[in-house]
């Protein structure tokens, strides 16, 4: 995880959402494990794969279709799902990459 | 509601309850407030349709977010207010025919020189208007397309100030947003299957506000001395602290933002809704 919150890609995401929101360290932790799960399936570190969704939109849209079959690796609830793909859109956000939010519907 | 207090409640609302439908009736009172708006000439140019989310087909309501760029707000309101100026509805012809309606319902005077025949001569020939009128024979003889159309946008802007605080008064959240950006208006148009001369202006999101209906406060104001002159420019219109006073007693000057727990508020609402913090 240490070597996760040396990436700046990390620390820009971290800083910026605890400039208004402060999450508690647990959740955190949390988080930070889940986009290490995903940056894993990726085979990539989080720097590397904010620098190629800027770079390239069809990349950024890739990610984001391959985050939805990441999410239902981990979990058959959707809900679950649900939140687990904002923790790493946010990740996105927050690095200057726009990804489409919706909030959760159910069977939308 | 009292007027100043509707007026001092008002908040862009981008919170809203997705799953509370809002009453139809309430949508007609509305658009029946508006219907009142002032408006010169009597033009009326602003149309309306009125789009509730959860009727319309995956594919068009895809395509209505998609003119807004999938604005959070708009995707979570669950009644649209698309409003249009009606070019058509800002023609000189159309002022011609709505004033001489004024003059024979007595609301233009012919003492101050309103009648058919001033009103044809300034506006069809552009002859002078007589004093007392305004200078129609300049600002509408021979008024080109581009200029009615800036009238029906400006006047239909004025009538969508009016909507949000005709919702505010039925106590709903709203907020005016983009209808769609100029790639996206055809698509907009196709969808509503709104005519050809309209132009969108606003898409009023409506529905109960899922977020705090103060929304956090006021928002910041520029100060009323720089905003406000007595006379000429240079001389700012002095702010009386009595009145202000009673303005706050009467809820039109009420608390700014940032009020205390606003993040945390935030926070607990992206986490309802299902949006990433």
């Amino acid at each position: 995880m240490n070597d996760l919150k040396s990436c700046p890609s990390v620390q820009k995401w971290i800083e910026n959402v605890n400039r208004y929101y402060n999450l508690s360290d647990e959740e955190w932790d949390s988080r930070l494990q889940t986009l290490a799960d995903f940056c894993r399936s990726e085979e990539k570190d989080p720097d590397t794969v904010i620098a190629e969704a800027l770079a390239d939109r069809g990349e950024k849209v890739d990610f984001i279709r391959r985050l939805k079959k990441f999410v239902k690796t981990q979990t058959s609830n959707p809900r679950v799902g649900h939140d687990l793909e904002n923790i790493v859109r946010s990740f996105f956000i927050h690095n200057g990459a726009r990804v489409v939010t919706r909030p959760y519907r159910g069977d939308a | 509601m009292d007027f100043l207090e509707v007026v001092g409640s008002r908040r862009s609302i981008r919170i809203f309850k997705p799953w509370e439908q809002v009453e139809k009736e309430k949508i007609q009172r509305i658009l029946e407030v508006v219907r009142l708006t002032t408006c010169p000439g009597n033009l009326q140019p602003w149309r309306a349709i009125v789009v509730e989310r959860d009727k319309l087909s995956k594919e068009d309501r895809e395509t209505l977010l998609a003119c807004d760029n999938y604005q959070g707000a708009h995707v979570n309101a669950p009644v649209w207010i698309y409003w249009f100026a009606d070019v058509e509805g800002s023609t000189a012809d159309t002022f011609r025919t709505r004033v001489h309606d004024l003059v024979d319902l007595g609301a233009l005077p012919t003492f101050y020189g309103w009648t058919h025949e001033t009103i044809d001569s300034a506006i069809v020939k552009g002859e002078t208007a007589p004093e007392g009128m305004p200078a129609i024979h300049s600002l509408i003889h021979g008024l080109p397309r581009e200029a009615a159309e800036a009238v029906a946008r400006q006047e239909t802007v004025g009538a969508c100030a009016v909507a949000v605080l005709a919702a505010v008064n039925e106590g709903l959240g709203t907020c005016l947003h983009m209808a769609a950006s100029a790639e996206k208006t055809p698509d907009l148009h196709a969808v509503l299957n709104a005519p050809e001369g309209w132009v969108p202006v606003w898409c009023q999101l409506v529905g109960y506000p899922a977020e705090s209906p103060d929304g956090g406060g006021q928002r910041p104001r520029l100060p009323f001395e720089t905003l406000y002159y007595d006379g000429a420019y240079g001389k700012p219109f002095a702010r009386n602290a009595e009145v202000v006073e009673k303005l706050e007693e009467e809820k039109l000057l009420q608390e700014e933002m940032p009020k205390p727990g606003r993040f945390e508020e935030l926070k607990h609402l992206a986490r309802m809704l299902g949006f990433p913090l």
